[in-house]
């Protein structure tokens, strides 16, 4: 996990969140635009490698360009990938179709792959993320202490989502730890039946004292630097807007963890239609409601890393 | 990270200790809400027994922290002097150090001090922060406005200050995390930036 650190750490944000059809593309490239609109260069990374179509959300054809040509060595440079929207400011690095989808093989592309993007230079740097928790998708998600769930205040979205939250949550406690040991407590943590007696995180910090106090301690702290956010799309109601605070309460009861609650998207007729036309939302009906609470949240975002916002813990 | 029984009855309302009985009884509601059977929010997380078990403290919670005296017991058993320095009307403390330090989450919005009537102008909001003895960089941790941000709005620095209706998103934050209304900094703050920009 050290090795993905690197000088950019606080500018990307990472979407993601399990469930297909929550709206991470919509978000992604809505919040884009907006932060390209205060000033601030921004890149969009469509790394939903199976389905890679952000393009579309900004009504732009296919790219010629993808981050497979990267891969592939077609081009020696990521920036050498990148296309310019018709956003001033904002640019695009198009999605890989099934390219790292064979996890193996594909570990040091990926590793690449993490690395260049990190070097990237932006102010922001937006990446999509596919649904489901594939490590891959759970490897983007964590490049960011910061990542974003998208989430629809439905059961299944909520129930994918902390799904989501969990595996990206105990992968990477099991980048902190080094003894073998604890790397299989965390294994065994993750399976919900486990017969630990590990039913929470807090068990499992409980538990791992017992094998160090040392990692213990990483793990601990590991835990508070973990500050995902969320944001609650489709909202339709005032109760559907506190589910998000519920989930707030559950995520540090549960994991210990302070999630941020972004903001929420209200339900919006003019969402699908932008869609449909292939004009992104806050450009083709800025005064729709859903397009202002996107202005909103990504009014948040830009405040935090205006000038160098550290999340606590964090050096430097 | 602390286990259910482990948190003290404020650390499961989320609310600090010096909360008012108005305060704790919307928490409760709040918690009681949020972790009833069959919530979306919590079902897939916790496991029955837990839930079990987090809806009985919530209301022990509550039957202890709605009654004065049970309540004034309780905080002389379970609160560490750290907690008890912000006793509610009363004068802050003299040598109060950083409780960011402590790496406790400063409840800075429930600190009773007199915060004025306003006009909530940059200066007002600088003056209000150092009565509660926070630094910026405090607030830039709880809120998540970048530092630079925090000064440029203290400053009143009109002409480098973002865009208006960003420029809201962050007064309204920092006026939360004062315990100020929202609304009323913010167009105070918008009034008194129209008129100095014209001068």
């Amino acid at each position: 996990m050290k090795q993905l650190l690197g000088p950019n750490r606080d500018t990307i944000w990472t979407i993601g969140g399990g469930k297909g059809g929550s709206g991470k593309s919509f978000v992604t490239t809505n919040m884009g635009i907006c932060l390209a609109q205060t000033g601030g260069k921004v890149i969009l990374v469509d790394a939903d490698l199976g389905g890679a179509n952000l393009h579309t959300f900004l009504g732009i054809s296919p790219p010629n360009v993808s981050l497979s040509d990267f891969i592939q060595k077609r081009v020696p440079h990521l920036q050498d990938a990148l296309i310019q929207t018709l956003v001033p400011n904002l640019q695009l690095l198009s999605g890989a179709q099934d390219l790292l989808n064979a996890a193996d093989a594909k570990s040091l592309q990926k590793r690449k792959l993490l690395r260049s993007l990190r070097h990237l230079d932006s102010d922001y740097l937006l990446v999509d993320l596919g649904a489901g928790n594939a490590l891959n998708v759970l490897d983007f998600f964590l490049i960011s202490d910061g990542g974003i769930l998208v989430v629809t205040p439905e059961p299944t979205s909520i129930e994918n989502a902390y799904r989501f939250l969990k595996s990206a949550f105990y992968r990477r406690l099991k980048g902190v730890v080094s003894s073998a040991g604890a790397k299989a407590l965390i294994d065994g943590a993750l399976d919900r039946k486990n017969d630990l007696g590990i039913e929470t995180p807090s068990d499992l910090v409980e538990r791992m004292k017992g094998i160090s106090e040392e990692e213990a301690k990483r793990v601990a702290g590991e835990i508070e630097r973990f500050r995902p956010n969320l944001i609650l799309n489709q909202v339709r109601t005032k109760k559907d807007i506190e589910i998000g605070f519920s989930i707030r309460s559950a995520c540090k009861q549960y994991f210990g963890i302070q999630l941020h609650y972004l903001g929420y998207v209200v339900y919006d007729q003019d969402v699908s239609n932008s869609i449909r036309r292939r004009r992104p939302l806050v450009l083709e009906n800025p005064r729709s409601k859903a397009a202002q609470c996107m202005v909103e949240i990504a009014s948040k975002l830009a405040n935090q890393h205006l000038t160098g916002f550290h999340a606590p813990g964090e050096q430097g | 990270m602390k286990r259910i029984e482990d948190q003290t009855y404020y650390e499961i309302l989320e609310v600090s200790p010096d909360a008012t009985s108005r305060e704790i009884q919307q928490a409760y509601e709040r918690a009681k809400e949020t972790f009833q059977d069959g919530s979306v929010a919590v079902y897939s997380l916790f496991s029955d027994k837990e839930m079990k078990k987090i809806q009985a403290v919530i209301e022990e919670a509550h039957r202890v922290l709605m009654d004065d005296t049970l309540r004034k017991d309780y905080n002389q058993t379970h609160l560490s002097s750290l907690d008890l320095r912000w006793p509610k009307s009363e004068n802050l403390p003299d040598a109060v150090e950083s409780p960011m330090e402590k790496k406790t989450y400063l409840p800075f919005s429930e600190i009773s001090i007199d915060v004025g009537d306003g006009p909530y102008e940059g200066k007002m909001l600088r003056q209000i922060r150092e009565k509660m003895g926070v630094d910026l960089k405090t607030i830039s941790l709880e809120t998540r406005i970048s530092l630079k941000i925090l000064e440029l709005i203290e400053e009143e620095a009109f002409d480098q200050l973002p865009a208006q209706v960003y420029l809201k998103g962050f007064l309204r934050g920092y006026a939360q995390c004062l315990g100020l209304e929202p609304k009323r900094v913010i167009e105070d703050y918008l009034r008194s930036a129209g008129v100095k920009k014209k001068k």
